[in-house]
């Protein structure tokens, strides 16, 4: 089932490559029909997934037996959102991409891809594996930003590529680490995470282990101060990109911290909650407050990314239940809210050329509809209640509190600036009188509207009825934080899980 | 009447019979240059035929005797796995040049006979090289292979740079080939031994009291095989040569040279000398450390696609030899042999874009290839990323394979290679900006078919034992060495 999963995309990817270059105005439309398949895939998934700890839908085959390399899959209660926020977002960026119209066939094939890549690196359940989807993604992704970009988009692929290249220069020698010592400890070679998690490691091996993980994610995600790349990369990106890169690629690394880190070195992880949980917090606050002056709408929305994902990065090294929980949901909400706004800003960019926001203004009364897709968003965004954002951060912030206090209120601060930058933004675009070409700019059309509807029901889904996905996360990310306790004696203190915060006396 | 196994030569019989017979042709019936390529061709096949029986009789042997070798003439020749892998891997480098320079030997005309001979000669030096049990062989085989590479470097006389790139070529390479037969002669002298398994069986059994005689003749025939991978810092030949020589001819000769090179280093230290693995493991990890920074740092810096890959192929020289200073031969075969293919795939479309005999080959003649030849520019690139050792190439298992075998031994040397690795990846990318994001107009480039199916050919292999390592993994673990 996740085999076919993976390779769905890479069939798709084929079939439109077999149409001729000249059938220029089937490609798109191909694509986002043949990318149905693996969210209607991944709908399956969702449905038949088991409330409970551990790897479902296992699929085990040798790929190079010798060297214990798998083909190894499977999904928990923390990759399972992603692969489906992965192939829900992947025919919305295919559906916004009209505007491209030069290479289109190349595009629609890189798209898929990456998505193939995207997938496979979050079902992946071997550390090899993983790697392979994982720095093997970078080359779609690359050429969606170095041709389809605007203006700078060369300079803002290379660095990209450079960036995360380096990132994971590092954690392939953390791996090969792992792997050598697997093979002198047990005398069997394998890149299994589940065999890698039984290691006995020294103090010094596990933290620099740790460290070159850590930071191969952080880049992804990105923590600050390895975060330069990102605004360049989502500025530069086409709609699509942008939508992909925000919505999904930079979760592979608060992914890969959760499922790899946590995993293999709970010990270094408890070691070092302070400095990534201080790098999280100064992420929240710092990418708020450059978005607060950037004179660019994607730019801004970019800044706003490094703000979320800090929270994200809290969530994770708080290491409660709670926290962590609202880690992997703020992960989904980020993906939809941001993904969602980095549409509505290339919709604006379709129609006025510009992403200054000097240049825009009043645009509420041109197209009040897509007035009203931004401020939805926007709210979703900053956690207004009953959205999606409101449940991510609030689990975050109410997790963080017990172990990392100080940063906790630090990071409600972020909650604070994420609605000073975002409604001010909203105000300076959408508010006031419109002049010059503002005043006739075209409203949303039925396509658009199409693509942005299911992003607002799911905003409002997991903002109301939030159990239908941490019903489906608690029960892996209790077992994470059950392994990390095993393996260090780290108690997570009162109230750290999180019945102990909703049901306190039952527990 | 020493015992005369004639199946231990029989490829490089094959190739010398064959450059012969592709003379012979010439002079009898001059036909065109498509009929002597055949029957160039056809010895090929012959040679692989051969090899693959030797595969074969290698196989029963190991089940037999449990050597899984077999010495010939008085112990002169040993074909085992290492040799035969080897030799396939030269085989299969030489038919595909063929095809890819078909274009270049066209040009040449009525010399294009001689091109064909020489490099069947070579092939068949290198070929010998591999399999050779005595150094004096060795040495025999490395003369046969690098003066017939000399003079395919020079065989476009017309132009300068081919010239002076056979020139520099010559001199350099006589002068690295002559440090390794002094180092033969003081491996001789300190252990009384010119065989490559009697010197493992003389240090195994004796305990050497002044090694500083065989510890000198080590350096010097690291000096001098360094010299033939084109390792820092014997490597200042390569980016002249690599610029200077027919693009059609520095494919073959480069991978080649790294093929036969290798092995034949994996074969006298890691097969001849473990007992000095303490001594010469540290010195080559200098060797390697530096031809990786090198390498990969000054390669950013070049604008000509070929000294570029000359220099990436320095970098590459050192991440090769990783394996080697871990004591193992299956890494650094599997390295050799996927590299060489990639190698030649790059250099086959460099001839294809500045034409047959030109050295042109400035990026800027590079800009929008993808719209100027869509397949060469996706060929090109995926084979730069294969050099570049992302996942999905062979070049990534590759590295991964070199790597996880030195780790436990010099992991500093693990680290700089992946750092070295993503130095290598801003060059390659580089190409790849200016192929597919920059220019959007230029005249069309032409390839032939032969061209496109090398290309094609270079291009499958590499994603297939990237995909599935397995498919070339396993034949290189059944390549025991001696």
């Amino acid at each position: 089932m996740l085999t076919a999963l993976v390779l769905m995309p890479v069939v798709a990817a084929l079939i439109v490559l077999a149409v001729p270059r000249r059938r220029h105005e089937i490609h798109l439309p191909l694509g986002v029909v043949l990318s149905l398949g693996p969210l209607a895939l991944s709908g399956y998934l969702f449905w038949n997934f088991e409330p409970v700890a551990g790897m479902q839908f296992v699929v085990d085959v040798p790929w190079y037996e010798p060297w214990g390399l798998g083909w190894s899959l499977g999904i928990d209660g923390i990759s399972m959102p992603m692969v489906v926020l992965t192939a829900l977002l992947v025919p919305i960026a295919l559906g916004a991409s009209t505007s491209i119209t030069k290479r289109t066939r190349e595009f629609v094939v890189l798209t898929l891809l990456l998505e193939a890549g995207m997938l496979g690196a979050f079902v992946a359940t071997d550390v090899f594996l993983f790697f392979v989807f994982f720095e093997a993604m970078l080359i779609p992704m690359y050429f969606i930003i170095g041709v389809w970009g605007s203006d700078r988009r060369i300079y803002a692929a290379f660095k990209f590529f450079l960036y995360t290249a380096f990132g994971s220069a590092l954690m392939l020698a953390g791996i090969i680490a792992l792997a050598v010592m697997h093979d002198t400890q047990t005398g069997a070679a394998s890149f299994a995470l589940a065999d890698l998690a039984n290691l006995e490691l020294s103090t010094g091996a596990e933290r620099l282990l740790f460290a070159a993980f850590a930071i191969a994610f952080a880049v992804k995600v990105p923590v600050f101060p390895l975060h330069t790349w990102l605004p360049d990369a989502h500025t530069e990106a086409p709609t699509a990109g942008s939508v992909l890169l925000a919505g999904v690629l930079l979760k592979l690394g608060t992914y890969g911290l959760m499922r790899f880190n946590l995993t293999l070195f709970p010990q270094a992880t408890v070691d070092a909650v302070w400095i990534l949980g201080a790098l999280g917090v100064i992420g929240i606050v710092y990418g708020a407050a450059v978005a607060i002056v950037q004179p660019d709408l994607k730019r801004l929305v970019a800044y706003s990314s490094v703000s979320h994902l800090g929270f994200i990065v809290l969530g994770i090294f708080a290491l409660t239940s709670a926290s962590l929980q609202g880690a992997v949901i703020q992960n989904v909400n980020h993906g939809l809210t941001t993904g969602a706004l980095f549409l509505l800003v290339g919709m604006i960019y379709d129609r006025r050329h510009t992403k200054a926001i000097a240049e825009l203004g009043g645009l509420q009364k041109p197209a009040p509809m897509l007035a009203g897709f931004f401020l939805f968003m926007t709210f979703g965004s900053i956690g207004l209640p009953g959205l999606n954002g409101f449940v991510g951060e609030f689990l975050v912030v109410i997790g963080s509190f017990p172990t990392l206090p100080s940063l906790a209120v630090l990071a409600a601060i972020g909650v604070i600036l994420a609605a000073v930058y975002l409604l001010w933004a909203y105000q300076r675009v959408f508010h006031g009188v419109p002049e010059g070409e503002n005043v006739t700019m075209p409203d949303l059309s039925p396509r658009e509207i199409g693509l942005l509807a299911p992003l607002v029901v799911l905003v409002l889904l997991i903002g109301l009825y939030p159990n239908v996905l941490l019903d489906r996360i608690g029960p892996s990310t209790e077992a994470v934080l059950d392994n990390v306790q095993e393996a260090t004696g780290y108690e997570p203190p009162y109230p750290g899980r999180l019945v102990d915060v909703f049901m306190p006396g039952e527990g | 009447m020493p015992e005369v196994n004639w199946l231990a030569v029989l490829p490089e019989v094959a190739l010398a019979l064959g450059a012969a017979a592709v003379l012979l042709v010439e002079v009898q019936w001059k036909p065109r240059t498509i009929v002597l390529a055949g029957v160039a061709g056809w010895f090929v096949l012959m040679a692989v035929v051969f090899t693959v029986f030797q595969w074969i009789w290698a196989g029963d042997q190991a089940a037999a005797q449990d050597t899984g070798r077999l010495l010939a003439f008085s112990r002169m020749v040993a074909v085992d796995g290492m040799a035969i892998f080897g030799r396939l891997g030269l085989l299969v480098v030489l038919a595909l040049s063929l095809a890819g320079a078909f274009e270049l030997l066209q040009a040449l005309g009525r010399r294009a006979a001689e091109a064909m001979a020489i490099a069947l000669l070579a092939t068949a030096g290198f070929s010998i090289m591999l399999s050779a049990n005595n150094l004096v062989l060795v040495f025999l085989g490395l003369e046969v292979g690098s003066i017939a590479l000399y003079v395919l470097a020079g065989m476009t006389r017309e132009r300068k740079g081919a010239d002076e790139a056979a020139l520099k070529y010559f001199l350099l390479g006589s002068f690295a080939s002559a440090l390794f037969v002094y180092g033969v002669a003081l491996l001789y002298a300190g252990t009384g031994q010119l065989e490559i398994l009697g010197i493992r069986e003389h240090l195994a059994a004796n305990i050497v009291a002044r090694p500083a005689v065989i510890l000198i003749g080590l350096g010097l025939m690291l000096v001098g095989l360094g010299f033939k991978v084109s390792a820092a810092p014997f490597h200042t030949w390569a980016p002249d040569v690599y610029q200077g020589a027919p693009a059609g001819i520095v494919g073959y000769m480069a991978a080649v040279a790294k093929i036969a090179g290798f092995v034949t280093l994996a074969r006298i230290f890691v097969s001849g000398l473990p007992e000095f693995q303490a001594t010469w493991a540290p010195a080559m990890a200098v060797v390697s450390a530096i031809s990786m920074l090198i390498g990969s740092v000054v390669a950013l810096a070049q604008t000509d696609v070929r000294r570029m890959l000359a220099y990436s192929g320095i970098a590459h020289a050192g991440f090769a030899m990783t394996g080697i200073i871990a004591g193992e031969t299956t890494g650094v075969l599997f390295y050799v042999v996927a590299y060489a293919i990639q190698l030649l795939g790059g250099f086959t479309v460099i001839s294809a874009v500045s034409g047959p005999e030109g050295s042109g080959s400035d990026l800027s003649a590079y800009r929008g290839l993808w719209r100027r030849n869509p397949g060469l520019a996706a060929g090109f690139a995926l084979l730069l990323f294969g050099m570049a050792g992302i996942p999905l190439t062979s070049g990534f298992v590759a590295k991964f394979g070199v790597f996880s075998e030195v780790w436990g031994t010099q992991p500093w040397l693990v680290v700089l290679g992946v750092l070295a690795s993503v130095i290598t990846l801003a060059f390659y990318l580089r190409i790849t900006v200016i192929m597919y994001m920059e220019g959007e107009e230029g005249e069309a480039v032409p390839a032939r078919p032969s061209t496109r199916w090398v290309v094609w050919v270079t291009v499958a292999l590499t994603i297939l034992w990237g995909v599935l390592p397995g498919s070339l993994l396993s034949v290189v673990a059944d390549a025991f060495a001696l």
